[in-house]
């Protein structure tokens, strides 16, 4: 028997002042050939010790990161979530309320949203953010439909938008899932050999709605050249850029090099990996894409006495107003995960985001440095700079290097031919703030091991 | 009045962190890209944070808080060791890329909540990847979209959706692609089968319903009107936000839906979090199911040289469908919202249609008492139901139009008189359909008591002059907030000097 029903057991009080003698007659209107037949096949209903103890067994059964040495990350990041998140956002008066849609008793949750906006408008170099949406990968795919419903109507390449070859994936199937509806075309922008974007391939991208890029790329290089690409595409196609948000703590805004929309996988600020999810998708844009842009926006305004309140506002573009001429669905987002990257944005200042900014690229560029010194690998950007990650080319495949690694107790990274199948050999190695100078050399010591023995294996 | 921005301390962060592995000379930045100006965030101390947002919360209502009768949102307890069970680093602190032998345990989990998911909805697959309701949504009129295109019926390029349907199923289906015919209601707001025999044709992609409907009432020709539209060629989409009424007690796949999703912020209590997140699995018929988002969780019976402590029979691995529409979310989805609900299910197990028959016996229940109480206090006829049906199911709307015409008072004020009696107010304004609409859902967690309480006030409220409920709320934070002011002042961030 569920102790999560107040009135289990007095159910004759209830149907007697209905004058009903049982549950059965309210679903009387229910058609005998639609019901559900029988007892639902399920197991037998537990006590919170018992489900507790279920859930102990099963989730340890798993290999946390925290418990682990790992270089893994390829969009998603180890971080530390200082422990005042993790409690002030078990407040009830956060974790159980809804969508703010009556202000007077939701001021809490708006105003913070409306800082949140401030936070990452500031961060991002751009005067106007959104309360977030479920996801990097949907914020870079809303963000380009957004940019056809701005640009489509001058554009000289309607319906058309420019994303770099690099994105992963499965970012790369959102973004087509979103966006095919609308019969937008997503063609791809080269690299070059050094990883880095090919500004002599953005000419073609002039006059289309939109171009998508990422600072870091995926490679983990940080790209110079995407300051020029405003001045290359003009002020009719969109810059989308999308971030490693801690990174903003040491990299240019790209508000301040010509980007429209800047957009990001908020996660790194507030929130553990959570195996990919709740995560929320921050999103910052100027004035010009106010009206177009999706999710929902809080707003300061007063109350009847003329007081400061605040209150969700531009509804008009939302789906519950504006129904099937919306632009977006979207309707639950991201709202606490957000709030906990804001609680963790508040507590770092900018001093603080600074230090984290420097903390990343730091163990990125040790890690880089320590392997450069093995002639066992090779590390193909090696002139780059790198935040995060770098790619380590292998004598063998990137995933033998894994399972070997595995066995040493080591995530080794991630195997780039998950993402470019002809790279078999391509190891993209992930360093954040969280790893240690000790786990770095047991990385490079277990890779010299195994680079090694596969060199002579090759040889002999 | 607090703000974040008032405090600017000293340089230097209240908040300390290790060294960097290497000093800032020997960290390499392109010259170009070096952060001129950094952003403006507060310089606080941990003390001043925690203060604020704490602040904060005291400003905000939550179920916690209070009842929040939230038409269409089943704003239902949420236990709190599922947030101790969220916290568990074997789910908090896993990469979704982690190879498969190092997350057994979740996809345990994952494993047994796609088949209770698929059980209890009457459909062959679910995938668990859409993180909301509305993209679960978007998910499925994409695997039906492809269903279609697979079939070489190309030219199906229309969704039907009734009027009274929630506003995500035709922004949704426009997502898509698709273009929306917009069927009106029938008497009693039951769906006009003859309506939908006029508009269904070889154009018919899909028909998005949700049973029951908005008005929170039983549609007793579902399988005739899933008759409809599979005869025209169409797909039966089923919106599960109000699963929450007939789990364990009415069967989707027996009603002819080919396609659902559930909202696990719904029926199986993820804390919606002022807003999200959630989470929208979806489930399909087999038909649909080599076309579902990927990866998906398969199981085998070990063999020799597996090592999982996860389960004694089982091996997890993930499968990816054939014809795959791709991804709608990075990862997998919101797994923390996953492994909530499915401590929440674990509670009920077997029992679980009785979470659906308490929803029901209380709405209908606090339905009954409103009715009763606005009578014998004489303004019985002030106050109108939304259907002529009998009997509804989780929730019920009420019309306030009799009120309106005869006083003045609003919908929206008496929702503002709720605030000031210590209540969430219901959703007002919708559905469409009903004029001066409340959309009451108490759901299955509220005591007798907490209900026979709500109906007095709610009368009480009702019976309030008209100065009285135009000026509320006034025990609240702030009184009544001009949104009106703040479209026409956009002030969407605090303004730095």
């Amino acid at each position: 028997m569920t102790d999560q029903l107040p009135n289990l057991g007095r159910e004759a009080e209830m149907l007697s002042a209905m004058n009903l003698n049982s549950i059965d007659e309210l679903f009387a209107d229910v058609p005998l050939e639609v019901r559900y037949k029988g007892e639902l096949p399920l197991p037998e209903p537990q006590s919170e010790e018992e489900l507790l103890r279920d859930a102990k067994r099963l989730l340890g059964a798993n290999r946390p990161l925290s418990e682990s040495i790992s270089f893994l990350g390829a969009g998603l990041y180890r971080n530390y979530v200082p422990a005042l998140v993790g409690q002030l956002i078990r407040r009830g008066e956060f974790l159980t309320a809804y969508t703010p849609y009556q202000p007077e008793v939701s001021q809490g949750m708006l105003q913070a949203m409306w800082e949140f906006q401030t936070l990452t408008s500031e961060l991002c170099g751009l005067p106007v953010a959104n309360m977030s949406l479920y996801d990097g990968s949907t914020a870079a795919a809303e963000a380009l439909t957004c940019a056809v419903r701005v640009h489509n109507r001058k554009a000289t390449q309607k319906d058309v938008v420019y994303v770099s070859e690099l994105i992963s994936p499965a970012k790369r199937s959102v973004i087509f899932n979103y966006t095919q509806g609308g019969g937008i075309e997503v063609r791809t922008l080269k690299h070059t050999s050094d990883g880095l974007l090919d500004l002599s391939s953005l000419s073609l991208a002039k006059g289309a709605c939109g171009v998508y890029v990422e600072q870091p790329n995926p490679l983990g290089l940080l790209d110079g050249g995407l300051t020029q690409i405003k001045q290359i595409i003009g002020e009719n196609t969109a810059l989308i850029v999308g971030v490693q948000p801690t990174s903003l703590g040491v990299v240019e805004a790209p508000g301040n090099y010509g980007a429209d929309i800047v957009v990001g996988e908020g996660q790194v600020f507030g929130t553990p990996m959570t195996a990919g999810g709740p995560l929320y998708g921050i999103f910052t844009c100027t004035e010009k894409y106010l009206r177009q842009m999706p999710g929902r926006i809080v707003g300061r305004t007063i109350d009847n006495k003329g007081a400061e309140a605040y209150c969700l506002t531009l509804s008009t573009r939302e789906q519950h107003i504006r129904r099937h001429r919306a632009t977006s669905n979207i309707c639950t987002n991201e709202t606490l995960i957000a709030l906990m990257g804001a609680m963790h944005m508040s507590l770092l200042g900018p001093d603080g985001l600074n230090r984290l900014a420097l903390r990343n690229m730091a163990s990125c560029q040790l890690t880089k440095q320590k392997i450069a010194e093995l002639t066992s690998v090779a590390i193909p950007h090696i002139h780059g700079h790198h935040y995060n990650e770098f790619v380590v080319e292998l004598p063998g495949s990137a995933a033998d290097c894994l399972s070997y690694l595995d066995t040493k107790g080591i995530i080794g990274g991630f195997d780039l031919s998950g993402w470019y199948p002809e790279r078999k050999n391509w190891l993209l190695i992930t360093a954040t703030d969280q790893n240690t100078s000790a786990e770095v050399e047991l990385l490079v010591a277990h890779l010299a091991a195994w680079s090694s023995a596969k060199i002579q294996g090759l040889s002999a | 009045m607090s703000h974040l921005f008032d405090s600017h301390g000293a340089a230097g962060s209240g908040w300390s962190q290790p060294e960097p592995l290497l000093p800032e000379s020997r960290i390499s930045l392109p010259a170009n890209l070096i952060r001129r100006k950094m952003p403006q965030w507060p310089r606080i101390s941990e003390s001043e944070v925690v203060r604020h947002f704490t602040w904060l919360s005291t400003r905000n209502f939550g179920i916690d808080t209070g009842f929040y009768p939230l038409g269409s949102c089943t704003m239902k307890h949420n236990p709190r060791v599922n947030e101790t069970i969220a916290d568990i680093s074997g789910i908090a602190e896993i990469h979704p890329m982690q190879p498969e032998h190092h997350i057994q345990g979740m996809m345990a989990i994952f494993s047994e909540m796609q088949k209770m998911l698929s059980i209890c909805a009457g459909m062959d697959e679910v995938t668990l990847q859409p993180v909301a309701g509305a993209q679960g949504e978007f998910a499925a009129m994409r695997c039906i979209q492809e269903y279609h295109r697979a079939n070489g019926d190309e030219m199906r390029d229309k969704v039907i959706v009734p009027d009274s349907a929630h506003g995500t199923n035709p922004a949704s289906a426009v997502m898509a692609g698709y273009q929306i015919v917009e069927i009106p209601s029938g008497p009693g707001g039951f769906l006009d089968l003859e309506v939908l025999r006029s508009v269904v044709g070889d154009d018919t992609a899909a028909m998005m319903i949700t049973n029951p409907n908005t008005l929170g009432i039983f549609e007793p020709e579902i399988t005739e009107a899933a008759e409809i539209v599979h005869a025209a060629g169409g797909q039966m989409y089923y919106d599960g936000a109000n699963f929450n009424a007939i789990l364990g007690k009415a069967n989707p796949g027996l009603m002819g839906f080919d396609a659902v999703h559930y909202n696990l912020h719904k029926t199986f209590a993820q804390p919606h979090g002022g807003g999200g997140p959630g989470s929208g699995p979806i489930g399909v018929k087999s038909h649909l199911a080599e076309f579902l988002p990927g990866p998906i969780v398969k199981r085998r019976p070990l063999v020799e040289g597996d090592i999982t402590e996860a389960s004694d029979e089982w091996w997890f691995s993930w499968y990816e469908p054939k014809n795959s529409i791709g991804k709608v979310h990075q990862w997998h989805g919101n797994a923390g919202a996953v492994i909530r609900s499915w401590a929440f299910y674990r509670r009920y197990g077997r029992t679980l249609k009785q979470m659906s028959e308490h929803a029901v016996l209380n709405s209908n229940y606090l339905r009954h008492r409103i009715h009763q109480l606005a009578s014998e206090a004489g303004i019985g006829s002030m106050i109108v139901d939304g259907s002529s049906a009998k009997f509804v199911k989780h929730e019920f709307t009420l019309s306030l139009s009799p009120l309106k015409e005869a006083t003045g008072i609003s919908a929206l004020d008496i929702a503002k008189g709720l605030l000031d009696q210590g209540y969430m107010a219901p959703t007002i304004y919708f559905p469409l359909v009903v004029p001066e609409c409340m959309m009451v859902e108490p759901t299955e967690t509220e005591s007798i008591e907490t209900l026979d309480k709500f109906a007095e006030n709610f009368v009480k409220v009702l019976q309030e002059s008209p100065e009285v409920l135009h000026a509320a709320p006034v025990s609240t934070p702030v009184g009544r907030v001009d949104e009106v002011h703040a479209a026409r002042n956009l002030t969407l961030r605090h303004p730095m000097e």
